[in-house]
């Protein structure tokens, strides 16, 4: 019971941190750049929730971007999939506890997910790479996503644990031996 | 000698804070003090008027007492007017701003008379950095299908990549995966506009024929080649011609008609 508002408060989450992204980040941007609170979203339910969860929530996150958004359907879908699938990798391998990892998590998959739509969309659409523009866009935006998990991280931290303690009722000590 | 020494120290400080402040007063214009004035005088005039009062009562002037009662029945009935005019004037508010789009149509219309269009409404933009495209608040119940030319008033936007029942998705011409097919107004040599990453105002014009002559300042239209845009829509001007050691590899930046980035009415063109 308590899994399933859990998971029901996290699908309205989404459509919060969509009307977010569209309306108000959209105009609160850093030289025209504007954060991905998707990737951050998604990462924090792989870390804090199951495998299971970080890869179906990044799949059908990712396929409503796709079809609101996108010009291919898919790739949203599989980048958002992937990072599920990270959280729940990180969360076996690293800490939770400390800033510093979160930091460098959330660094480490806004690029991996940029990265990787932006080449998938430039082999089926057949544009030219534009590597060094690109990257001066992905790291403003790695930029700002860091500075919104800094200030966002205490909410977050509560947040999950509460899904940490539903999601994963078995013996947390364990999985550390 | 300690609290001699806080209290110097405190001097120093509030006396620094003077100064710096007397600094800015002194390079301050004088009438961009006058928020100042406007302070000193809604200090001093209220007591002025009070002062003002009592003098006119002293005199005998007991006309303002007498007439309070009528001052109050007046009042009364210009507040009942004042609130009449303020639901007058929201509704004109309205019928402007009801005006202004339909003059914005009227000008679509006219200039695009020829095509038979459908207006539209922006409704979305893409969230992405990387790529832009625009959600319309038409869709295949209008008569929206694939692949139709979009437009604004001012030139060319884009075209219809999908369409659902009542929105439908658009590829805007500076999107890096887009290119269009373009003819130069005085050469009628042929180019090809592409979107770029660099700048979201601008379009790079690449393939230039090797003899073609381009000036800067010339308009560039669509040239129908390739099937999705109609023929003659204007795109924009050459901003800038960029020669490279080989000739084969120049281009030029060609500034879009359009701002994109404060479009919100658009017109679909039916073909």
């Amino acid at each position: 019971m308590k899994k399933f508002v859990i998971i029901v408060s996290l699908i309205i989450t989404f459509f919060i941190i969509y009307f977010l992204e569209v309306n108000i980040f959209s105009s609160f941007t850093i030289a025209g750049i504007k954060p991905n609170l998707f990737v951050i979203y998604i990462l924090f339910i792989g870390l804090y929730g199951t495998q299971f969860w970080g890869i179906t929530f990044g799949v059908m996150c990712g396929l409503i971007l796709d079809l609101i958004f996108e010009k291919t359907i898919g790739i949203s879908a599989v980048m958002l999939c992937m990072i599920g699938y990270l959280g729940s990798y990180f969360d076996k391998n690293f800490s939770k506890e400390s800033r510093l990892t979160i930091i460098f998590m959330v660094i480490g998959s806004t690029i991996i997910y940029e990265l990787g739509s932006y080449f998938l969309n430039s082999i089926i659409l057949e544009f030219d790479r534009e590597l060094l523009y690109f990257t001066k866009i992905l790291v403003v935006e790695v930029l700002y996503n860091v500075l919104l998990t800094i200030i966002l991280y205490p909410l977050i931290q509560k947040i999950g644990y509460v899904i940490d303690r539903n999601f994963k009722h078995n013996n947390i000590m364990t999985r550390y031996f | 000698m300690n609290r001699n020494k806080q209290t110097e120290i405190l001097g120093g400080v509030i006396t620094a804070i003077i100064l710096i402040l007397l600094i800015f007063l002194s390079n301050v214009e004088t009438n961009k003090l006058s928020y100042l004035e406007s302070v000193a005088s809604s200090i001093v005039n209220p007591i002025q008027r009070i002062a003002m009062d009592i003098k006119n009562k002293i005199q005998g002037n007991s006309a303002y007492f007498s007439n309070m009662d009528n001052i109050i029945a007046e009042n009364e009935e210009l507040r009942e007017k004042n609130s009449q005019l303020e639901t007058e004037l929201r509704d004109l508010e309205m019928v402007r701003a009801e005006n202004n789009t339909l003059k914005d149509y009227m000008n679509l219309f006219e200039k695009y008379s020829a095509y038979e269009t459908i207006p539209a409404y922006v409704i979305n933009r893409d969230v992405s950095n990387f790529s832009s495209t625009l959600v319309l608040n038409v869709g295949a119940n209008d008569g929206i299908t694939e692949n139709m030319t979009v437009i604004a008033d001012k030139g060319l936007v884009g075209h219809v990549i999908s369409v659902a029942d009542k929105t439908c998705k658009v590829q805007v011409i500076i999107d890096s995966a887009s290119t269009v097919s373009c003819t130069i107004s005085t050469t009628s040599e042929s180019i090809i506009c592409k979107g770029t990453l660099e700048n979201d105002q601008i379009l790079r014009a690449s393939y230039v024929p090797t003899g073609a002559e381009l000036i800067q300042g010339d308009n560039v239209y669509t040239s129908g080649i390739g099937g999705i845009y109609q023929k003659g829509i204007i795109i924009g001007t050459i901003k800038e011609i960029i020669t490279t050691s080989n000739i084969t590899d120049r281009y030029a930046i060609v500034e879009p008609a359009v701002d994109f980035s404060k479009i919100d009415t658009v017109l679909v063109i039916k073909e």
